[in-house]
């Protein structure tokens, strides 16, 4: 690589730029052949991440449609053709439809306030509270806990018999709950812990945003008179659209991946008010050892998937369009 | 700077790499290959805590009594994750030599090629027949004619009591034991006697969210009204309504808040009874080490005969081959010395709470004198295991699915009858799904 050209092109990161962007009568300088030298090299650096990405990403995909078409097990048994029939199994399968609402209810529940307190978190340490490290550190701090230690504690805050949490009903008089065992709460209780665990990210992105809203605009506000609840509704909520935007995108996405804590937390039981659409394909595969069927379910929820995702981004464009 | 190996970039590189390529390589490679001719026999099993720290001792002991094997154990969290690197590692043809497996779950496994099976005249030639097994922990062994699980124990479903509380409540007869009831009306009277003696609750049961704890519980009580559920395959389910009903509606009763909590789950219920605060426990003879650590005075019994025919809930640990392509017959050979080797010394066993299934070790006096193990023997005669299909067994879905059907009558008072249909419903769903490891039903046993 000690050509004339190439070393022109790495000598200066200006005449690069013009180089490769803009003139045609640039790229004319080169020796033929060197574009196409070049470009070899750039994918021969790209290769190994293609070779991940189409081994772990692209085959495995792939490889999901085919055995969703077939009655493969996990026991290496099977593995024949069976056309739709995996497909029409899961659309009339009344557990694949509970799990698949479960999912799209935790997804709600879990959602509104994700978005909701991490807004208040954020504007109690952008606006008013001192000792601004300490309270994003803590709010910050359980976002970096395993999902596998935040199960074991929030385990014990619901243990019916003496955990915090039934200490704190019958302090105020109520009558103690079995949190995590009782179908009317258990979904409760993982979105609560959820919450706990996750707000932090939610409220960073909220932070960074408020921070970047010029303070002019307040000090202006301020002069015209309008309090600190004007500001707060005519300022600060308008410059965060775009953040909420991309909140609410991030958040409906992790919400839809419900598993580990749900999972976890309930010992790995399926409860027919908590089995979320992964557990079932999790099932599905590794316990009932049905291949075909999980993949055929991955492939139903990857359908639910699409639609939010292009529903959003109509939404989102018709906002722009306004 | 020179540095130390004149070497360029690349080359370390390529040097690095592949020295940890050969450790990994090294890392797969058989365990060390003594100067000797003893063989090395791989042996999975799922037994942690105390039954771990006792099967490792067991097999310590007949490691060194022999110098033909040695036996290299790995450990598996027990339930759906061992029972799917096992099930892979016998579709793979490369499995371990032998394999523990629950007797529940054979079912679903011998149809897909997944395990190899005993061969008669074998186990015979080596003391282990029809004649030291009680009847029906023998007959769990076999699908079909063939034999595929040898039963190293039974851990049936079985009542603990506090020996102080009962003894000051007067339920206790001359020898000390706990006076037999024939009937739920008995039964309920006798417990709501030993809960005027008791500081807590006369009874600790702890089920919540533990699909497998109401299982054990329900199906011995089923299983007392002299009555099998059958789930045959591309079929209906064959539940008796009014059986399970009752059952169902028995164990209602039994969680009033008086007798017992209302809401306990295992863990809760466990440390009820070990730290005396209740009379009575329903568990499965697994926490018998635990209840001898906490240090109370208790002793066991079966599980009481309400319905009229004597029938426990149990399961039972059992020797399987799992498949392997090209098995090679001096290992075959050593399998089969080591596991009737282990179910001689199985007294060793016992100490854990289970029932030793090898007839000569449960008759010896030896076991005689263990109590409270000896007190509650009789149960390996009259054990029932989970219905018959791929689906079912400890560590399946389908205990799950009964709890999740049946949980809210034990907690919130939903009504038994429903419960029952829902139950029914889901495992008609499930028979209606071929068995994965043999999809197109061709398998014969």
């Amino acid at each position: 690589m000690t050509t004339s050209t190439t070393g022109s092109v790495a000598a200066s990161g200006a005449a690069t730029r013009t180089i490769v962007t803009g003139s045609a009568s640039g790229i004319r300088l080169r020796r033929p052949g060197s574009r196409n030298r070049e470009q070899l090299v750039s994918w021969a650096f790209l290769a190994p991440f293609l070779v991940a990405f189409a081994l772990f990403l692209i085959w495995p995909i792939v490889h999901g449609i085919y055995l969703s078409f077939t009655d493969q097990s996990l026991t290496g048994a099977g593995g024949g053709f069976v056309g739709f029939a995996n497909y029409g199994e899961a659309l009339t399968d009344p557990v694949m439809w509970q799990s698949m609402w479960n999912t799209v209810w935790f997804t709600l529940l879990s959602t509104v306030p994700l978005v909701v307190i991490a807004l208040l978190m954020a504007a109690l340490v952008d606006r008013g509270l001192p000792g601004q490290w300490l309270w994003r550190l803590s709010f910050f701090m359980p976002y970096l806990l395993a999902s596998t230690v935040i199960s074991q504690i929030w385990v014990w805050i619901f243990n019916p018999q003496i955990g915090a949490a039934n200490n704190i009903l019958k302090a105020f008089g109520l009558e103690p709950l079995a949190w995590l065992q009782n179908p009317d709460t258990n979904m409760l209780s993982i979105v609560i812990a959820t919450v706990w665990w996750t707000v932090g990210f939610n409220f960073l992105l909220y932070l960074a945003a408020m921070q970047n809203i010029p303070s002019q605009q307040y000090e202006a506000a301020s002069l015209d008179g309008a309090g600190p609840w004007r500001q707060f509704w005519s300022i600060t909520l308008p410059q965060l659209g775009p953040a909420t935007v991309l909140i609410l995108i991030l958040q409906i996405l992790a919400s839809l991946k419900l598993f580990d804590q749900a999972y976890q937390m309930l010992g790995g039981v399926a409860s027919d008010t908590t089995r979320s659409i992964v557990q079932y394909i999790y099932e599905a595969g590794f316990v009932n050892y049905r291949f075909g069927y999980s993949a055929a379910i991955s492939y139903v929820f990857f359908a639910l998937i699409v639609i939010i995702g292009v529903a959003q981004a109509l939404v989102s464009r018709r906002r722009k369009e306004l | 700077m020179t540095p130390p190996l004149d070497l360029s970039r690349r080359q370390f590189l390529t040097a690095s790499s592949l020295a940890a390529g050969a450790a990994l390589l090294a890392g797969c490679a058989p365990g060390q290959v003594s100067a000797s001719d003893t063989q090395t026999l791989q042996f999975w099993h799922l037994l942690s805590g105390g039954d771990g720290v006792t099967m490792s001792s067991l097999l310590d002991g007949v490691n060194g009594a022999q110098d033909a094997y040695r036996i290299r154990p790995t450990v598996l969290a027990w339930g759906t994750p061992y029972y799917t690197k096992l099930a892979m590692a016998g579709a793979g043809g490369r499995a371990p030599d032998v394999a523990i497996m629950h007797a529940t779950r054979v079912n679903g496994w011998a149809p897909g090629g997944l395990l190899d099976d005993w061969d008669l005249d074998r186990l015979a030639d080596l003391g282990v027949d029809k004649s030291t097994f009680p009847a029906p922990i023998w007959e769990k062994g076999f699908v079909g004619d063939r034999l595929f699980s040898v039963a190293l124990d039974a851990h049936p479903f079985v009542m603990m009591f506090n020996t102080d509380v009962c003894d000051a409540a007067g339920v206790l007869d001359t020898d000390g034991r706990l006076r037999e009831t024939t009937s739920p009306e008995e039964f309920l009277d006798q417990l709501r006697t030993v809960g005027g003696a008791a500081s807590g609750h006369a009874l600790s049961y702890g089920y919540l969210g533990d699909g497998a704890q109401m299982w054990r519980l329900f199906y011995g009580l089923y299983a007392q009204h002299g009555l099998a559920m059958e789930l045959p395959l591309g079929g209906k389910a064959v539940i008796d309504k009014d059986a399970a009903v009752e059952s169902l509606t028995f164990m209602q009763t039994l969680l009033d808040g008086e007798i017992a909590a209302a809401q306990n789950d295992y863990g809760s219920a466990i440390a009820e009874f070990a730290t005396g605060k209740s009379g009575m426990l329903f568990t499965g003879v697994w926490e018998l080490r635990t209840m001898q650590n906490a240090g109370i005075p208790f002793d066991a019994a079966m599980f009481p005969t309400l319905y009229g025919t004597p029938a426990v809930y149990a399961d039972s640990h059992s020797f399987v081959l799992p498949h392997q392509t090209n098995a090679d017959e001096t290992k075959r050979e050593l399998t089969y010395q080591f596991v009737a080797d282990l179910l001689k010394g199985s007294i060793g066993w016992a100490e854990a709470g289970h029932i030793p299934a090898y007839l000569p070790v449960t008759e010896s006096p030896e076991y005689a004198d263990l109590i409270p193990q000896a007190h509650y023997a009789e149960a390996a005669e009259h054990v029932v295991y989970d219905p018959t299909a791929w689906f079912t067994g400890s560590g399946s879905s389908f205990q799950e699915d009964f709890g999740a059907a049946v949980q809210g009558v034990l907690l919130s008072g939903d009504d038994p009858a429903a419960a029952i249909d829902r139950f029914e419903a889901r495992a008609n769903t499930m028979l209606a799904q071929p068995n994965p490891a043999d999809p197109e039903g061709t398998w014969k046993p």
